[in-house]
């Protein structure tokens, strides 16, 4: 069961935060808004996975650092170069804009990581199904088939295994043809289960009359309140951005605009789900300490 | 709604030179619950499908169906959507979205339903079907018996005046298909909603059945009361005899008089009546024990969990097959059974204790070596076996000499048939040939009665028993407890991770009084071990020839 406050917020909600934590994730290459966002994504998505959380993590530090490494093989501009490969600089300038880079991409990963946590596929449907009814359960209907194609062929698997057709110790050509013929019976299967769908799917009115969309999520005070708190933090940092407070160079020259008000305010927006997480699980221990 | 009419209804697939629907004339009326029952083949579902255009099949048709004076065609598609509620076979396959709470909703909002209707319909439907405490769950956590319940609900959500299920129990276990059907009960009893159904397991809704209609050829045979349906059956010696309720087959079996028992309930009292006082014999003589032979399968307090965090799934499981014997394990659903027998072919390793097949562990048998010509697995699902376009292509994939046991599980008319075409019963014998053909010394299967009516079944239980014969020993799990009470050699109970108790069927049902058969539960106060029908009519034979 999903403890965490923030996914119990409506998608809508959810939604415009992400949109807002990622974009601003994406533009800004100032060093100390990466870090910024480094760090509370970082905490977002360990408050939400745990342990997993950190395996992930360990596993993008790699492509942090070859993504920074690489850059400067590319990029030779900068003043100050570290040493010279194949007789071009390596600068120090163009590392710099390498960790931004690099950075960029870990924030992009954590709070997809997040979104993918929070932003379930049912609460996307449900925010979008009033658009696009008939989009929106198509939507739907992949994001059923394919745990359920992954169960499937789980089960042909320990079906042939079981009749000595499995492909342990086999060489790796013959694992090649039982891998096909297991899909090749997995289309076959899915392909017999969507007629029933489609029959299913006719008997009970699809395609009869213009479709309407179920909302099982209601707009409460509370995220009238939570919405208001991330318009007024992100149009300041849009404003802040905007006269500049995130301006940066890299190169030729490293110069990067000195941090302002606006910097505070970007790390309270990208704390909203992080305390509301802390909060949430502080007042249960409370609540449940009471019985 | 008014009643349904269909006046000489044929009907026949393109290209083909039989009919499947022949002059079916046929009146239900508003609230009705009426039972169909057939052969597989008879053209069951086929008339099903007529009582809902967007589901008819294509093909040459004539005579009309009338809901009240309207013919069917011309009611608009909006009107049939939420008026005839249709449910098919397969639980998953039916379910279109992910979520439940989304999937009560799906055929709201195909009409056009606003959100405030929806809200209270879809919440009443949740109450009604206690579905309420997974109303959030994704469809996919859901057993099938959930999953089932949920498409009922979601049809009963758009308010239908009829309600047409095909064999909605089929891939359910019986403790669940039970729940399933009293349901179905209740919706007719306290909504009055008519009732349409075909079933294999007539034992469950004869008795909840207004009427009963017996299909044949595409035919109407009968069209009467279960009780008199069943004497017509008997009058007749129709095969379809073998698939009716125990007390009834017992009645006629032993040819009784008087007013024929459909109910355990029924049957009991009947033998009350009919058995003054005490009987003299009250057990039939037990078998000759198996001679005692080589354990094909022993395994020493294996325990397994799935992952390292969950919940042990066996725990402490020890049990020894004897060399060529049938043996059963029952056991409620969770219990672990499937578990059970995919730790024995190694599917799931368990993480202590030992398995020996015939005498040597896993470790010592090579690779691909256990599963040539020594174990082999019919799974739950016969589907997952087939991976070609024909049924001989699959089993040419074995082996090349098919001729035998294509011969012994009689599918010698449907090799040239695509798997997925054949009826489930048919499907599971083809699968049983494809697991044959590997020469299994220890043959393990999983719920291989699911799905099959009671002629499959005798069919089925035919070749287990020749298999037996040969030498194989058969290891089966089931919830299927009259199957294994009629041809198992002995039985265990599966419950919380761990094998108990393990007997002869005579002993093992006869002990019981919930888990056991319906002959059993109606006997049990008369006689001490009869567990089939065949037991029980022989002992009421030999206490009237004492009698006499």
């Amino acid at each position: 069961m999903k403890t965490d406050g923030f996914s119990k917020f409506h998608p809508l909600t959810n939604f415009l935060f992400f949109l807002g934590a990622i974009g601003f994730g994406v533009v800004f290459q100032h060093p100390a808004y990466c870090i910024a966002g480094i760090v509370c994504s970082g905490i977002y998505y360990v408050l939400l996975q745990k342990r997993k959380a950190l395996k992930s993590i360990a596993r993008m530090l790699p492509l942090f650092f070859i993504v920074a490494l690489i850059n400067p093989l590319f990029n030779t501009l900068g003043e100050h170069p570290l040493f010279f490969l194949f007789g071009r600089p390596y600068t120090a300038e163009a590392l710099g804009y390498g960790f931004a880079v690099g950075g960029i991409l870990i924030i992009t990963l954590l709070w997809f990581g997040c979104y993918n946590y929070v932003m379930t596929a049912d609460k996307f449907t449900a925010l979008f199904g009033s658009l696009a009814p008939s989009l929106s359960l198509l939507l739907v209907m992949v994001f059923r088939l394919i745990p359920g194609l992954a169960a499937n062929a789980a089960q042909i698997m320990d079906a042939r295994r079981a009749i000595g057709k499995g492909a342990e110790n086999a060489s790796v050509r013959e694992k090649l043809s039982h891998g096909m013929t297991v899909l090749l019976a997995l289309t076959g299967w899915a392909l017999e289960g969507s007629i029933v769908t489609a029959d299913s799917m006719k008997s009970r009115g699809y395609g009869a009359a213009k479709r309407s969309s179920f909302q099982i999520y209601r707009l409460t005070a509370k995220d009238g309140f939570l919405l208001f708190v991330i318009a007024v933090a992100a149009a300041l940092t849009i404003f802040g951005a905007a006269t500049g407070a995130t301006d940066v160079t890299y190169t030729p020259d490293f110069s990067a605009a000195p941090l302002s008000v606006y910097f505070p305010v970007y790390c309270i927006y990208l704390l909203i789900p992080s305390f509301i997480h802390v909060k949430e699980v502080l007042l249960c221990r409370i609540f449940i300490s009471k019985i | 709604m008014p009643d349904i009419h269909i006046k000489d209804l044929s009907f026949s697939y393109p290209n083909a030179d039989k009919s499947v629907l022949q002059d079916i004339n046929l009146t239900v009326k508003q609230g009705e619950y009426l039972a169909i029952c057939g052969k597989s083949g008879s053209g069951k579902t086929t008339l099903l499908r007529h009582l809902k255009s967007l589901l008819t099949p294509y093909g040459q048709r004539s005579g009309s169906i009338c809901i009240g004076s309207v013919p069917l065609e011309e009611i608009p598609p909006i009107a049939q959507a939420s008026k005839i509620g249709y449910v098919m076979q397969n639980p998953q396959e039916q379910i279109v979205t992910d979520k439940v709470w989304h999937e009560l909703a799906f055929g709201l909002e195909n009409i056009g339903c606003d959100t405030a209707t929806m809200r209270s319909r879809v919440a009443e439907m949740a109450c009604y079907f206690g579905i309420a405490d997974w109303f959030h769950k994704d469809v996919a956590t859901l057993s099938g018996g959930q999953q089932q319940l949920l498409n009922l609900a979601s049809i009963m959500a758009m308010q239908p005046d009829i309600l047409i299920l095909d064999e909605p129990t089929s891939q359910l276990d019986p403790l669940a298909a039970s729940d399933f059907l009293n349901t179905v009960r209740k919706i007719n009893l306290e909504l009055g909603t008519t009732v349409i159904i075909t079933e294999h397991r007539l034992e469950d809704i004869l008795p909840a059945a207004d009427r009963v209609l017996v299909m044949e050829n595409g035919r109407v045979v009968g069209l009467d009361t279960p009780k008199a349906v069943g004497e017509l059956l008997w009058r007749q010696k129709n095969p379809m005899f073998a698939a009716m309720p125990t007390p009834m087959q017992a009645f006629y079996l032993s040819n009784a008089g008087g007013d024929c028992p459909l109910t355990v309930r029924e049957g009991r009292r009947w033998l009350e009546d009919t058995l003054p006082g005490t009987p003299e014999i009250t057990a039939l003589p037990s078998p000759a024990p198996v001679p005692e032979t080589a354990p094909a399968l022993e395994l020493t307090d294996m325990w397994f969990r799935y992952t390292r965090e969950s919940q042990d799934v066996l725990r402490g499981v020890s049990i020894s097959i004897q060399a060529g014997s049938i043996h059963a394990i029952v056991g409620g659903n969770g219990a672990g059974k499937s578990t059970f027998l995919k730790a024995v072919c190694g599917t799931c390793k368990p993480y202590r204790g030992k398995v020996s097949i015939f005498g040597k562990t896993f470790k010592h048998y090579s690779a691909g070596e256990l599963f040539q010509n020594c174990l082999a697995m019919l799974p739950q699902n016969p589907k997952s076996l087939f991976v070609k376009n024909t049924v001989l292509e699959d089993l040419q994939e074995i082996s090349g000499e098919i001729a035998q046991v294509a011969a012994d599980c009689q599918i010698e008319h449907l090799l040239q048939s695509h798997p997925y075409d054949l009826s489930g019963g048919e499907q599971q014998r083809a699968a049983l040939a494809k697991v044959l053909l590997t020469k299994p010394k220890l043959l393990l299967l999983d719920e291989p009665t699911k799905g099959m009516d009671c002629f499959f079944k005798k069919a089925f239980a035919e070749i287990l028993c020749k298999l037996k014969q040969q030498g194989v020993t058969i290891l089966l799990v089931s919830h299927d407890v009259e199957f294994c009470a009629k041809y198992a050699d002995k039985v265990s109970m599966f419950f919380d991770g761990q094998a108990l108790s393990t007997h002869t069927p005579k002993t093992f049902f006869g002990g019981n009084s919930f888990y056991t058969t319906a002959a059993n539960r109606m006997s049990r106060a008369f006689f001490q071990n009869a567990v089939t029908v065949e037991d029980v009519v022989e002992l009421l034979a030999k206490n009237r020839e004492v009698g006499l």
